[in-house]
């Protein structure tokens, strides 16, 4: 855990150079470059993240895009505290929290032990329910409703009087479901398209659902806008990591359509795709080990212009299967799990 | 000493076959599974393991869709001759480890599936309500929808 850190170009400069040794990274941009882009996106809000505190639990921690100004959210070393989220108008902040020396499951960790809601500061925290009780709890647009899923079906509550106002089957959507931002649609992971883990989009009028993309995905997010959806897609490659291939970040069209390769390394696999509350960023998980190391410290987060993308990190391989990507300039940010971002100041507001 | 008339051999010959016939009688029930073992009881024999649906995989888990010819059933609206398609959890484990928080209450002896192998099944459906992961279906689209859980599989 960094407290406050200096935010002067140089001095950032320097630090991100030092996490880029720290985490061997392939990562090749000139660190005038990187000083750019922390200085572009320090004051545009507030990421939350969980990650592994000084005294081993988890906490969630906020701090300012660009990595810096950390803040523990949570400060409850009895528990592990994982999954925030911020409501959009990022007043309100949900996560999860078992009791201490629980393992977090890269997997589950969406239906784990209790959904707590706080202010974005991590003030007034307070649980919904017991234990596993509305699992990947996820937000409606305007903050009121949570659409939660479980094994007999999505269900909608009402967040002020805890009253399931809609249910529906799941059709095969199981984990990290995500609101779109005009709360007409819903994207997950689903096991109905022909792979295990398919990104599929669930229109909520008509409860039709059709994939985004059917490769080996996971970890869906949706653009401000509702015009596209990230995701992780991994590409199996017969020359990588034993055949199995790595784990990149993707982009389509809410149906599906034009698909495009966003960031792509070789030797860790990319998670937890987030994008900025205006679209320009993208927040990311880099992980040596696939399912984000929830089990272990976390993997280091990445942030990058998504105007600049499609991007890679400098390799061969990678070259020659994306000859028009450009070279990656990213920040290396601390290592976390499951970052959210929101423009809202308040998460930065005393308790 | 009493010599027997070759009628009287033939016949205790006859009894002792079918005695054998009767043990190994390929038709004849196994101990029934509790009544609440699912909603399905069957025994079926496994057609095939398609190439690539069962994996060893570290981090993720994950139930493939085997194909099975139910040869009896003891419960549930399942025929003999029936194609039955069941999802197995975590299928590279032995059945008595596969068990885990993601999927608990499953168990049984088999320790790997192989093609005609036949399989006493205690089978849950509607699958949505006993699975929620990653599901590796080599039958996509060929296949009618109905996919069976299986809670207990043991060897018959």
């Amino acid at each position: 855990m960094v407290p406050g850190q200096d935010s002067r170009p140089m001095a950032q400069a320097s630090r991100l150079l030092v996490l880029f040794g720290c985490t061997g990274l392939a990562l090749a941009a000139p660190p005038a470059e990187t000083a750019r882009l922390a200085a572009e996106v320090r004051p545009l809000g507030w990421v939350a993240y969980s990650a592994r505190s000084p005294k081993g639990d988890w906490e969630i921690y906020a701090m300012r895009p660009d990595g810096t100004d950390v803040r523990n959210l949570t400060n409850s070393p009895d528990t592990e505290d994982f999954y925030p989220l911020f409501s959009r108008d990022g007043r309100q902040l949900l996560f999860r929290a078992m009791l201490r020396g629980q393992t977090v499951s890269g997997n589950d960790y969406g239906r784990q032990g209790r959904l707590m809601l706080a202010r974005a500061n991590g003030a007034e925290a307070r649980s919904l329910g017991e234990d596993g009780a509305l699992p990947w709890a996820t937000w409606s647009p305007d903050g009121r409703q949570l659409l939660t899923l479980q094994p007999r079906g999505f269900a909608i509550v009402d967040l002020a009087t805890k009253q399931v106002v809609r249910s529906f089957p799941r059709g095969g959507f199981y984990q990290q479901p995500t609101w779109s931002p005009d709360g007409r649609a819903i994207v997950g992971v689903s096991n109905g398209f022909n792979t295990g883990w398919s990104i599929a989009r669930l229109e909520l009028a008509t409860l039709n659902a059709t994939a985004v993309s059917v490769a080996d995905c996971c970890t869906p997010d949706w653009a401000p806008g509702g015009d596209r959806v990230v995701y992780s897609r991994r590409r199996p490659h017969a020359g990588e990591n034993g055949g199995y291939g790595w784990t990149e970040i993707w982009q389509a069209r809410p149906d599906g359509t034009e698909p495009k390769l966003v960031y792509a390394e070789t030797g860790r696999h990319l998670y937890g795709s987030h994008l900025s509350p205006d679209g320009r960023y993208l927040l990311f998980t880099g992980n040596l080990r696939e399912d984000g190391d929830p089990a272990n410290q976390g993997a280091p987060m990445g942030l990058l212009r998504l105007a600049e993308t499609p991007m890679i990190a400098e390799e061969a391989g990678l070259r020659r299967t994306y000859p028009q990507a450009k070279p990656a300039t990213a920040l290396v940010l601390p290592a976390g799990h499951e970052p959210c971002w929101t423009a809202a100041e308040a998460p930065g507001l005393p308790r | 000493m009493m010599s027997r008339s070759p009628a009287a051999v033939i016949g205790t010959g006859l009894v002792v076959c079918g005695f054998l016939l009767w043990l190994a009688w390929p038709f004849s029930s196994p101990k029934p599974f509790p009544a609440n073992l699912g909603n399905v009881e069957v025994v079926a024999r496994l057609t095939e393991v398609p190439e690539g649906a069962v994996f060893e995989r570290e981090l993720y888990h994950y139930a493939t869709i085997l194909k099975y010819e139910v040869i009896s059933c003891a419960r549930g609206k399942v025929l003999p001759g029936d194609t039955i398609y069941v999802a197995h959890y975590d299928p590279w484990k032995p059945r008595a480890a596969a068990a885990d928080a993601k999927a608990p209450g499953i168990g049984g002896d088999v320790r790997a599936f192989v093609a005609g192998d036949r399989h006493h099944l205690a089978l849950a459906i509607p699958l949505d309500d006993h699975y929620m992961g990653g599901l590796v279906d080599k039958y996509f689209g060929r296949r009618p929808p109905l996919t069976y859980w299986a809670l207990r599989t043991d060897a018959d």
